[in-house]
C-alpha cells in the first residue's frame, strides 16, 4: 500500500529552489512571448535581414542562457509551469516539452 | 459535541437513508419538512468544524476518504429516487438549522430537483495523442548552420509554432466533434478543465473532459453516439453518476 | 473508424480525479445559516495542489489495485 503523505509543507531548503522557480517561470514566459512577438515581425516581412539575424542571435543566446539557469537551480522544463487551477497552466499545455 | 453533514436533498417521503457508513463511519438519516426533507449524517465537532476541514483539504487521504463517502451516500440514495446532491462539507449546527434552511432555500431547491428529475449525468472524456509540436526534421532548411544562425533559429522556433497550431487545432476539431453529439443527446452540458495527465495517468492529452444530463430514456442512444463519435481518437464515457454538476443552478 | 471505448459502471474503483471534478466544484451550495462551507476557491486550490503533487503515489495504488482485480 503505497503511503500517501500527510500534509503538504514549504520545506526550509527547497524555499531557494521555490523562489528560483518562480522567478524563472516568469523569465520564460517574458522570453516565450517574446519569441512569438519576434515571429509574427519575421511573418509581417517588414524587416531587413540583418535585423532578423540580430533578433534570432539574441534569441537564441537567451534561450541558452534558460537553459543554463534552469540547470542551475536542478529543475526541468515541466517544473516552469505554474499551476493556475481552473486557469490551467501559466505556460500552456506543451511547456516543458522542448 | 457534534455536526450535522448534509449529503442531498430529495422530496418529502421520497424514501430513507441508505443503510450504509457516512463521512464519519456514521449511519445517514432523513431529516425534513412537509415539502422537503435531507439526507445527513450526524459528524463528530473535532474533525469536521472549520479548522478540521481545512486540515483535511490538504491531506490527500482525507479528501479521498470523505469524496468516496459523500459520493457513496449520495449515489446509494440516488438509486430509487430524484435528489439533488449537496456540495461537498456543507456542515450545519444541528437538525433545526438543516429544516430551517430547507425552508428558506425551498424555492431552489425545488428548482434543482426539477432541473435533474429522470436524469442522470455521463461523463466523456477524449484522447487524442500529443499535440506537442513534435521534434523538427533534422535538416530544418538551407540556413541551418553557418552565416546565419540567428536567422535559422527564427525559422525553426517558427515551423515549431505552426506545426503546434496545427496538431491543437485537429485536437480542438475532434473534442467539439464529440462533444457536439453528445449535446445532441442531451439536456445539460459541463465543461470541466482537461485532467493533467500527471492525474489521469494516461500518456494521450485529454482534449475534451465534459459532463452531460441525460434523459434515462436517452442513455442508450446516448452512450452508442457518442462512443462512435471518436474517429480515431479514445472516447471516454464514465456514469451514470448522480447529478452533482447539474444541481447548482447555473452562475449567469 | 472509432478508438477504443471504455466504460465504466459506478460500483467499480471510480477515479479520484473524476470524483474531484464532480464533487468539489458540483452540488447544490448551501450558505446562510451554514457553520461551515468549503465553498471557498482558495480551499479547494489548496486540495488541487496537494492532490497534484501526490498524484504519483496515487497511481501506484491505482495500477496496483487493476492488476489485482
Amino acid at each position: 500500500m503505497p503511503e500517501l503523505p500527510a500534509r503538504v509543507d514549504a520545506q526550509p531548503d527547497t524555499v531557494a529552489r521555490d523562489l528560483g522557480r518562480l522567478v524563472l517561470t516568469i523569465v520564460e514566459l517574458l522570453r516565450q512571448l517574446m519569441e512569438r512577438q519576434a515571429l509574427r515581425r519575421v511573418d509581417a516581412g517588414d524587416l531587413p535581414e540583418e535585423k532578423i539575424e540580430a533578433l534570432g542571435v539574441g534569441l537564441m543566446r537567451l534561450e541558452e542562457a534558460m537553459v543554463d539557469l534552469r540547470e542551475h537551480f536542478g529543475l526541468e522544463p515541466g517544473d516552469l509551469n505554474i499551476d493556475l487551477g481552473p486557469l490551467g497552466n501559466l505556460l500552456g499545455p506543451e511547456a516543458g516539452q522542448r | 459535541m457534534s455536526l450535522v453533514w448534509v449529503y442531498a436533498v430529495q422530496e418529502a417521503g421520497a424514501g430513507e437513508a441508505p443503510d450504509m457508513s457516512g463521512v464519519d463511519g456514521e449511519r445517514p438519516r432523513v431529516v425534513g419538512t412537509e415539502e422537503l426533507a435531507a439526507v445527513v449524517g450526524t459528524v463528530a465537532d473535532d474533525g469536521f468544524d472549520e479548522a478540521g476541514l481545512a486540515a483535511a483539504m490538504e491531506d490527500l487521504g482525507r479528501i479521498e476518504m470523505l469524496v468516496r463517502a459523500h459520493h457513496g451516500v449520495v449515489a446509494a440514495t440516488a438509486q430509487d429516487r430524484t435528489v439533488a446532491p449537496v456540495r461537498l462539507a456543507t456542515v450545519f449546527r444541528d437538525d433545526d438549522a438543516v429544516t430551517a434552511m430547507l425552508r428558506q432555500r425551498h424555492d431552489d431547491i425545488r428548482a434543482a430537483l426539477d432541473r435533474v428529475r429522470g436524469r442522470r449525468e455521463w461523463g466523456v472524456k477524449v484522447y487524442v495523442d500529443g499535440t506537442a509540436a513534435p521534434p523538427p526534421a533534422p535538416d530544418a532548411g538551407a540556413a541551418s548552420t553557418g552565416d546565419r544562425p540567428g536567422t535559422a533559429y527564427l525559422l525553426r522556433r517558427r515551423a515549431d509554432r505552426d506545426r503546434g497550431a496545427e496538431a491543437r487545432e485537429d485536437a480542438r476539431a475532434v473534442a467539439e466533434r464529440v462533444a457536439g453529439t453528445a449535446a445532441a443527446c442531451a439536456v445539460d452540458v459541463r465543461r470541466f478543465a482537461p485532467q493533467d495527465a500527471r492525474l489521469s495517468g494516461r500518456t494521450q492529452e485529454m482534449v475534451l473532459n465534459a459532463t452531460f444530463l441525460v434523459d434515462r430514456e436517452r442513455e442508450d442512444e446516448f452512450r452508442d453516439t457518442v462512443s462512435r463519435s471518436g474517429d480515431g481518437a479514445v472516447v471516454e464515457v464514465t456514469g451514470p453518476w448522480p447529478p452533482f454538476s447539474f444541481a447548482a443552478a447555473e452562475e449567469s | 473508424m472509432s478508438g477504443p471505448v471504455s466504460i465504466s459502471h459506478p460500483d467499480d474503483e471510480l477515479s479520484l480525479v473524476d470524483l474531484l471534478d464532480r464533487l468539489l466544484a458540483g452540488g447544490v451550495v448551501l450558505t446562510g445559516e451554514v457553520t461551515i462551507s468549503l465553498a471557498e476557491v482558495d480551499l479547494v486550490h489548496v486540495s488541487l495542489r496537494a492532490l497534484i503533487s501526490s498524484v504519483s503515489t496515487l497511481q501506484q495504488g491505482d495500477r496496483e489495485d487493476a492488476t489485482d482485480a
